[in-house]
């Protein structure tokens, strides 16, 4: 179970990065922590034939705050994010969902950007940076673009970076300190890919009532929030929201993404 | 034989290590292939049984789904490595008290994870020890033996500093 | 007998295990870590459908010359592995170590590639072509068994490897027993996942002029006669060696392809090789287990106790017959112990062991028992339920009484002591049923089922000599030996046949041997998995190797103590009658040698030996059987809580308690490991353990990601209970324990989340138990209802 032989680059600066991505002559890859790219390699499942490793370009590996948002590098580990070395915007949302991405060895290496970029659906920050409104930032040789979450995510493995472009940054809008977060994960093994995933960010201060269902077989679902809360918010209301989704495939794909919806509503509540 | 080999400098247990790798030969294979410490070893090599954990500048990391030649300038350190680190001592004392190995394939990954923990965790409760250890699979103790080794590590060093 | 104590380091001492420190230091020794100089690597090409005729292998012209098929193993002689039974109607399958014209299951190795470096094989393995043919595929075995099937082997007139028919008629017991439960019952294809996956270094040793083939097995004698067989090369040109092993559970108790192709190609190129099973091969093309489907009625009176059962069983054996147990053992198997620890009259099975385009299946721990255990639990508890008394009761009511014991069962299975009820009692107090039974009234906060499981078994271990003869495979274990040899320096080296691949051996044959001379642990050493340097023996498997080759070591240790004795005593100018030997001395009175004395004496200083010494020296090779062909019977009672959450199917472990009986035990800390071990494999059994099939035959899982074993928060901290029943037929009263852990989960985890599910209505009889099971039963109850 070995990589396909590729040759590697490790540029110390975007603009040298963004050159190589942009080479038409060879299939090259970005690659960041490689915790996801890294068994797909192995497996064969991706054969490049350059692989650009991004790490060692420092401007994405910083956090800052501007305004009221937090900006988070491409290259930040899970790690980091989960041992908080930095001013929290979402009031520890951010920690507490990075606390639970796989494991700590692979936290270690693993980045956000890297995680969006692969775009699984059960992946935490897919569907937790939905749930926030973050918008991420795109570089390319033809410069920089800003896509917020719900239009980033496309599908399955799919996001919206053309060939040649990568995730430079994460703009997290900070939450008020009224705000309400709820997180549920069906997983059979801790650690183990999420089968329904519910997020629920509720800002009133902001006006901001979010319902994700995510670890969908398509993009996260997000759901109208106030017309949920409207409908009072029963099981009958959130199955009907998610009917025709990627969330309902089958009946008990359907269920378990309710249930999932409702716990994490259940903790906002609470 | 690559025709992309990259010339690497890293430290590696304390020692400097200058190498030519192909860039698609993973960590752990330039660990036991090149430099023969073979005490790290492969489970499954996509990156989530946990035998072939390391450290990378002192934090663990999976040498399978990490290639060589993006460790160059880093510090690696393998279980060979761990021969004088002391908590590692105070984890291979506990994990034979405790039996917490049989076949001895996993352990030197568990060692170096339940290194981080007793660092890290030095709060853990059981529940919380076996969370902060899920990244490593054992096939045969049943991890009992190994919570167990953990526990005590974290207690007796809990009374110490108290 | 007699010669038990706790205290010390002898027989019953709870010491550290010797092989701790260098597997601790990461200075272990496994089959990947060797590289000799010269060393090629070796991919193979496999296919990539289920059932297909090859029409073209195309190899790059770069590539001809490390790149090797069936056409050119056969040139060289080389014979498919036939692993036989002679049980009356066995069809025999011939697997080709590499395809011969047709592939039989998708992983099936077709070609092998010979490179510098694994990944440049696997480089090579990408570039060859095979053209396949698709054929329709059997990837269920009860469809495999309808008229009109595709046929696996052309020759054979269906797809049974073997039909066996067990016990007589129960037609009358069918008609009027009062109490009548069926139940449909399934255990998935597993796969057995050691940490190390198999594998190979295989190299000619010019100066011994021998094959060395060092492999990761737990039979390395049984691996030299099956290679012999199928290269046609005498066995004293073959050694076989197993180095530290990570793991084994049954995966590395069989001759391989892959061995037989490293092998050839060592020779053949003259060239050490290596080949490293990956965790993909582990996963897709091999190591699979455990597939059974039962249709099985239990018959009762009005209390519940057991007047008859009836079973028809499958065992979905995949495409070939594994040697040296061969595709019937399993089933075979099932027939024989179905009936369990119970007591009763009336018995029919009929077991079918079919072949189907799947990887062959491998016993694995616990081999049939975990089926076996988890199909009868379910119809002690459903008889429980049809006569309305607790599942312990109806336990109690049917178990083989300890005034009974010895016991011969309905198969003729002789339990050899123990007091079976007694480990459902304390099961029950130690899980503290009422507890639960009060919680599960008052319901929980949280929405969830609890459940309380029981299951029991008595499980026969190291198996004697009639039961292999009887199903007549390639292996029957006849008298165990193990050789004792004193060393000049006082010390003792122990050579078995045995090979220890985490079961403790190098420490706990030392505590046996001490027990008999008084010799510290630290100057015994133990050589083992090596056809070169140990006696024959087929190997480690079935909870053998402590009854058998423990007590082989005692045997030899005996022999040497009384040479000892005698030289001792000649030193001492006393008779043999006496002096004895204690704390690793001869001792007449206040005299006293030591054995290093009597060691120096033989070796160094001969003059002074009496004129009638054993001219064996200090060195022995003894022989040893049990009183009893028959095996032991070691026996459990597992109980465990679970909570069932309904809304995602999802099931916790509360709380597991094993009560078993081991016998004596030689080191309680390494039974407990064993026993932690083996329920850790029976949790992943019973809730997470599934290789799924499409029905084109082709696997669904192929990574760790789909396929699932328990991690550290899925196993429960399991508490051990010991009853202490010492063996009446063995060494020390020593009973084997190495499978007995993963037996039971299955069954009383089943139990449990039935247990938790009734007031819903709802039953899963299916393992493993996943979310999508348990909400896909309680949707049909819901439906139905």
């Amino acid at each position: 179970m070995k990589a396909v032989d590729f040759d590697y680059a490790q540029p110390a600066t975007l603009d040298a990065a963004l050159e190589l991505l942009a080479r038409e002559d060879v299939m090259v890859r970005p690659v960041a922590g490689s915790q996801s790219l890294g068994p797909m390699l192995n497996l064969r499942l991706a054969q490049p034939e350059l692989l650009v490793d991004i790490t060692r370009i420092a401007e994405l590996r910083t956090i800052r705050q501007e305004g009221d948002r937090l900006v988070i590098g491409a290259c930040v580990t899970h790690a980091r994010l989960e041992d908080g070395d930095y001013p929290d915007v979402t009031r520890g949302v951010l920690p507490s969902v990075a606390a639970v991405i796989a494991y700590r060895a692979v936290r270690n290496r693993g980045t956000i950007g890297g995680s969006l970029a692969h775009a699984d659906p059960a992946a935490d920050w897919v569907n937790v940076l939905t749930a926030l409104g973050a918008d991420v930032v795109i570089a390319g040789t033809g410069g920089r673009r800003s896509v917020p979450m719900t239009d980033f995510i496309l599908g399955v493995f799919e996001t919206a970076l053309q060939p040649g472009e990568i995730v430079a940054e994460i703009h997290v809008p900070a939450l008020s300190d009224r705000a309400r977060w709820g997180y549920y994960k069906v997983c059979r093994k801790t650690g183990e890919f999420s089968h329904a995933t519910g997020a629920v960010l509720i800002d009133p201060a902001r006006g901001v009532q979010r319902c994700v269902a995510g670890a969908t077989s398509g993009k996260p679902v997000v759901i109208d929030g106030p017309a949920l809360f409207a409908d009072g918010c029963t099981e009958a209301a959130m199955a009907a929201h998610l009917a025709g989704s990627p969330a309902a495939d089958d009946p008990i794909a359907l269920r378990t993404h309710t249930v999932a919806l409702k716990r994490a509503i259940a903790q906002v509540m609470s | 034989m690559s025709t992309h080999a990259k010339t690497i400098s890293l430290t590696i247990n304390g020692t400097r290590v200058e190498a030519s790798v192909p860039p698609r030969q993973h960590l752990g294979d330039f660990l036991r292939e090149r430099e023969l410490l073979t005490g790290t070893h492969l489970g499954c090599e996509h990156g989530v049984c946990g035998a072939c954990t390391i450290l990378i500048d002192g934090e663990p990391a999976r040498s399978c789904i990490t290639f060589a030649v993006a460790c160059d300038g880093r510090s690696v350190t393998t279980v060979e490595g761990l021969d004088d680190d002391p908590v590692a001592a105070e984890l291979r004392e506990a994990f034979s008290a405790e039996h917490g190995l049989q076949c001895g394939f996993c352990t030197p990954g568990m060692l170096v994870a339940a290194r981080d923990v007793v660092l890290r965790r030095p709060d853990a409760d059981n529940p919380a020890i076996r969370t902060a250890m899920s990244g490593n699979l054992c096939r045969c103790t049943g991890y009992v033996g190994i919570v167990n080794a953990i526990r005590r590590v974290i207690d007796a060093r809990n009374t110490n500093a108290g | 007998m007699g010669e038990v104590s706790t205290a010390g380091s002898g027989v019953g001492a709870r010491v550290r295990r010797k092989e701790d420190d260098r597997l601790l230091r990461g200075r272990g020794r496994f089959v990947g870590d060797i590289a000799l100089v010269g060393m090629k690597e070796l991919a193979f090409v496999r296919s990539p459908v289920a059932h297909a005729t090859i029409t073209g292998i195309e190899i790059p012209e770069e590539h001809r010359g490390t790149v090797f098929t069936w056409a050119d193993l056969a040139a060289g002689g080389v014979k498919p592995i036939r692993a036989v039974s002679g049980l009356p109607g066995f069809k025999v399958s011939e697997q080709p170590a590499l395809a011969d014209g047709k592939v039989r299951f998708v992983g099936e190795p077709v070609a092998v590639c010979v490179a510098a470096t694994r990944a440049e094989a696997e480089d090579i393995a990408a570039s060859v072509f095979v053209d396949y043919a698709e054929l329709p595929v059997n990837s269920d075995m009860l469809e495999a068994v309808t008229p009109g099937a595709p046929k696996v082997h052309d020759h054979w007139p269906d797809n049974v490897f073997l039909e066996t028919n067990v016990g007589g008629t129960i037609a009358e017991i069918a008609a009027t027993a009062p109490v009548k439960v069926s139940r449909t019952i399934r255990t998935a294809r597993q796969c057995m996942v050691p940490l190390e996956g198999k594998g190979v270094v295989a190299h000619w040793d010019r100066h011994v002029e021998q094959l060395v083939l060092t492999t990761s097995t737990q039979m390395p004698h049984i691996v030299r006669a099956g290679l012999s067989e199928c290269l046609d090369l005498d066995q004293g040109l073959i050694r076989v060696v197993a180095p530290d092993v990570g793991g084994g559970f049954g995966w590395k108790g069989l001759l391989q392809p892959e061995e037989i192709v490293a092998a050839w190609i060592a020779m053949r190129l003259d060239r050490p090789v290596r080949w490293t099973e990956d965790r993909r091969e582990h996963l897709v093309a091999a190591a699979n287990a455990r597939e059974h489907h039962y249709e099985i009625t239990a018959y009762a009176d009005a209390r519940g106790r057991l007047l008859g059962i009836e079973a028809d069983a499958w065992v979905d054996a995949g495409a070939y017959s594994v040697y040296p147990f061969s595709a019937c053992l399993e089933a075979a198997q099932v027939g024989s112990i179905l009936p369990g620890p119970y007591d009763f009259a009336h018995y029919r099975c009929r077991t079918f062991s079919v072949c189907t385009n799947k990887p062959p299946i491998v016993p694995y721990r616990g081999v049939a028992r975990t089926g076996v255990c988890f199909a009868m639990e379910q119809m002690i508890d459903a008889v429980a339920d049809a006569v309305g008394r607790e599942p312990w009761q109806v336990r109690l009511e049917n178990l083989v009484p300890p005034e009974k014991m010895p016991f011969d069962n309905v198969t003729k299975k002789h339990f050899d002591s123990g007091d079976y009820p007694e480990s459902v009692r304390r099961a029950v107090a130690a899980i503290e049923l009422d507890g639960w039974r009060a919680r599960q009234k008052a319901g929980e906060a949280d929405g969830r089922l609890i459940g309380v499981g029981f299951a029991t078994y008595c499980e026969q271990s190291a198996h004697g000599t009639a039961v292999y003869h009887g199903w007549g495979i390639p292996m029957v274990p006849g008298h165990e030996q193990a050789q004792a040899r004193i060393t000049p320096d006082g010390g003792l080296e122990l050579r078995v046949g045995v090979q220890s691949h985490g079961q403790s051996m190098e420490t706990t044959f030392a505590q046996v041997a001490h027990e008999v001379l008084g010799i510290p642990l630290e100057k015994i050493k133990l050589v083992h998995g090596d056809t070169g340097l140990t006696p024959y023996s087929t190997g480690t498997w079935g909870s053998r190797s402590m009854v058998m080759a423990g007590g082989a070591v005692a045997t030899a240790c005996r022999t040497l103590a009384e040479r000892l004795r005698r030289i001792g005593a000649h030193l001492m100018q006393a008779g043999p009658e006496a002096v004895v030997l204690e704390e690793g001395s001869v001792k007449a009175g206040a005299a006293a040698v030591t054995i290093r004395e009597i060691a120096h004496t033989w070796y160094r200083a001969p003059q002074l030996l009496p004129a009638d010494v054993d001219r064996g020296g200090l060195e022995v090779t003894a022989g040893y059987k049990p009183g009893s062909d028959h095996g032991t019977f070691s026996y459990a009672t597992h109980a465990v809580a679970v909570a069932v959450d309904p809304e995602i199917g999802q099931v916790e472990i509360l709380d597991y308690v094993v009560v078993e009986d081991a016998g004596t035990m030689v080191n309680p800390m390494v039974v407990d490991g064993q026993i932690y071990g083996g329920v850790a494999q029976g949790v992943g059994t019973a809730l997470y353990e599934r290789m799924p099939y499409d029905a084109e035959g082709q696997p669904l899982a192929s990574t760790f990601a789909d396929y699932l074993i328990p991690g550290f928060t899925e196993v429960p901290h399991v508490r051990i209970i010991h009853m202490l029943t010492p063996s009446p037929y063995t060494e020390f009263g020593v009973k084997g324990i190495g499978e007995g852990g993963a037996i039971a989960p299955p069954a009383a985890i089943c139990n449990a989340i039935n247990d938790a599910l009734k007031p819903l209505g709802v039953t899963v009889t299916n393992a493993p138990m996943t979310p999508e099971v348990i909400l896909c039963a309680i949707a049909e109850t819901r439906g139905a209802a």
